[in-house]
């Protein structure tokens, strides 16, 4: 009956909990949260960098910076995945070339693509959260006797974070969803596991909505503990953050 | 303590200060007035060197700003700036914003710095807020945690650019209090302000500027009964009806 109108396709879930399809999953949702992960905190760290160095105006720095943002961003993220892996390692010395392949390359190449090209997406979230500030602050701390770089870490950098957490979720979110683009490089990530069950069982609707499904719940896990962080580190007084404003 | 020979200043094409020459001595109260766009305000920013000269020299407590080896981060420390905006950190509470310069830049304990900057709470009247953040304080509070921090770096000069402007009328009083015991403890203080009550009774010299000279530098019993200039007295007549 269901032939007729060519909905032949059999659901098998259980393909999912049976090994090695279980084990699969498991370890690519691993490799998938230690990715983004390093990719993350390298990417917060490059965006700090390269974001505070875009505000200055000591022109070497903004410079370099600027070059940094527009030379990254505009490449798309699967042209970096194959540059940092079938590329960048050729030219790299000798012992360089050694350790990425003893420690794995593809998970490597994967780490510098993503967090190179969302550092330089995130810099200019935090460039417009340094820019929002007004520059008397910069003008206080340095009248203080503080010097810029301290002025930088103690109040600019500090009061531009708190501000750009909404916009730095969505980055966040879009780096670990990113992730999936690294199984392209050989990275058995979850997107590869799903895959991978699907070549083995013919299971597609299974697998890849097993997948799907995960990444949802890790992309929800993540704003809700953005929200969390934004109602812990908001400025008392300065912005009423959805917790009831008086109208 | 602060001397200006032949300072000249512009901003691209605009001249914004004119051959200014000018000795401050130490315990001066000196209080600038004039014109908005006359250049008292880039005149004090120029102190500790917020704002460049392009010739001429400035002398602070002996050192030259233009030269080539001034610290700049170790002089800003001995010149203490209050602005007209307050510029609290907003995600400090009062009392960390008071103690954040003397642990990084004078290296003060904790400890040290903690109970300096109460005691400094408190000379400033609001002992009771140290632990509320700026944007829970009024303008009046705010300007004087200000004032505060500033002071915690035990500074050989303060500038205040027009520090009540921002200021409800019932707020500027408290602040002006505050100034006037710091006057009354000899600091060296140059004000920008429009407070001519203040000016008369606390200042040592009044300093007119308009279109980036200086046009009047009296004491204040010349100043407001003899104005030299012309364009001082109808500046006087303008800001002394209400």
């Amino acid at each position: 009956m269901f032939g007729l109108f060519g909905l032949s396709y059999e659901f098998r879930w259980s393909v999912l909990w049976v090994d090695p399809h279980l084990t699969w999953l498991l370890n690519g949702l691993s490799t998938t949260l230690r990715l983004a992960a390093i990719s993350w905190i390298i990417a917060v760290l490059l965006g700090i960098i390269f974001g505070a160095m875009r505000t200055v105006s000591f022109r070497p720095a903004h410079a370099i910076a600027t070059v940094y943002v527009e030379f990254f961003r505009n490449v798309p993220l699967l042209v970096w995945l194959f540059f940092w892996y079938f590329g960048a390692p050729e030219v790299f010395p000798e012992f360089l070339k050694q350790w990425f392949i003893r420690h794995g390359i593809e998970f490597w190449s994967g780490v510098a693509a993503i967090s190179i090209y969302h550092g330089s997406r995130l810099a200019e979230v935090i460039r417009s959260g340094i820019q929002a500030i007004p520059k008397t602050q910069l003008e206080a701390g340095l009248s203080s006797g503080l010097s810029v770089i301290e002025t930088y870490r103690l109040i600019l950098i500090p009061v531009a974070l708190r501000l750009i957490v909404p916009p730095a979720t969505n980055e966040s979110l879009n780096l670990l969803k990113n992730t999936s683009l690294a199984m392209t490089i050989g990275v058995a990530e979850l997107t590869f596991a799903a895959r991978q069950i699907e070549t083995y069982t013919a299971k597609a609707v299974e697998a890849l909505t097993a997948a799907a499904l995960i990444y949802l719940v890790l992309c929800l896990t993540i704003s809700m503990i953005m929200n969390k962080i934004e109602r812990k580190y908001a400025i008392p007084g300065l912005i009423a953050r959805g917790t009831g404003a008086e109208h | 303590m602060i001397e200006f020979r032949g300072v000249n200043k512009w901003f691209g094409s605009l001249h914004v200060l004119k051959d200014i020459n000018l000795a401050i001595k130490q315990r001066e109260v000196v209080v600038v007035c004039g014109p908005s766009g006359s250049g008292k305000s880039t005149l004090i920013r120029c102190i500790n060197r917020l704002e460049r000269i392009q010739n001429g020299e400035i002398i602070v407590d002996g050192i030259s700003l233009s030269g080539k080896k001034t610290d700049i981060t170790k002089l800003r420390a001995e010149v203490g700036m209050v602005f007209q905006q307050f510029n609290l950190y907003p995600h400090k509470t009062a009392l960390e914003n008071i103690i954040l310069a003397p642990i990084w830049v004078r290296k003060q304990s904790r400890a040290k710095a903690l109970k300096i900057g109460k005691d400094l709470m408190a000379k400033v009247g609001i002992p009771d807020k140290l632990d509320s953040y700026p944007a829970q304080l009024s303008g009046g509070q705010q300007q004087r945690v200000a004032i505060a921090r500033a002071l915690a770096m035990q500074p050989k000069i303060m500038l205040f650019d027009e520090p009540t402007s921002a200021l409800d009328p019932e707020m500027i009083n408290e602040v002006l209090d505050v100034m006037t015991n710091l006057a009354r403890e000899g600091m060296t203080m140059i004000v920008i302000t429009h407070e001519m009550g203040f000016a008369h009774r606390v200042s040592t010299r009044i300093i007119f500027m308009d279109e980036g000279q200086i046009l009047e530098d009296e004491s204040p019993e010349l100043f407001f009964t003899q104005p030299k200039n012309e364009r001082t007295r109808f500046f006087l007549s303008k800001i002394l009806t209400h």
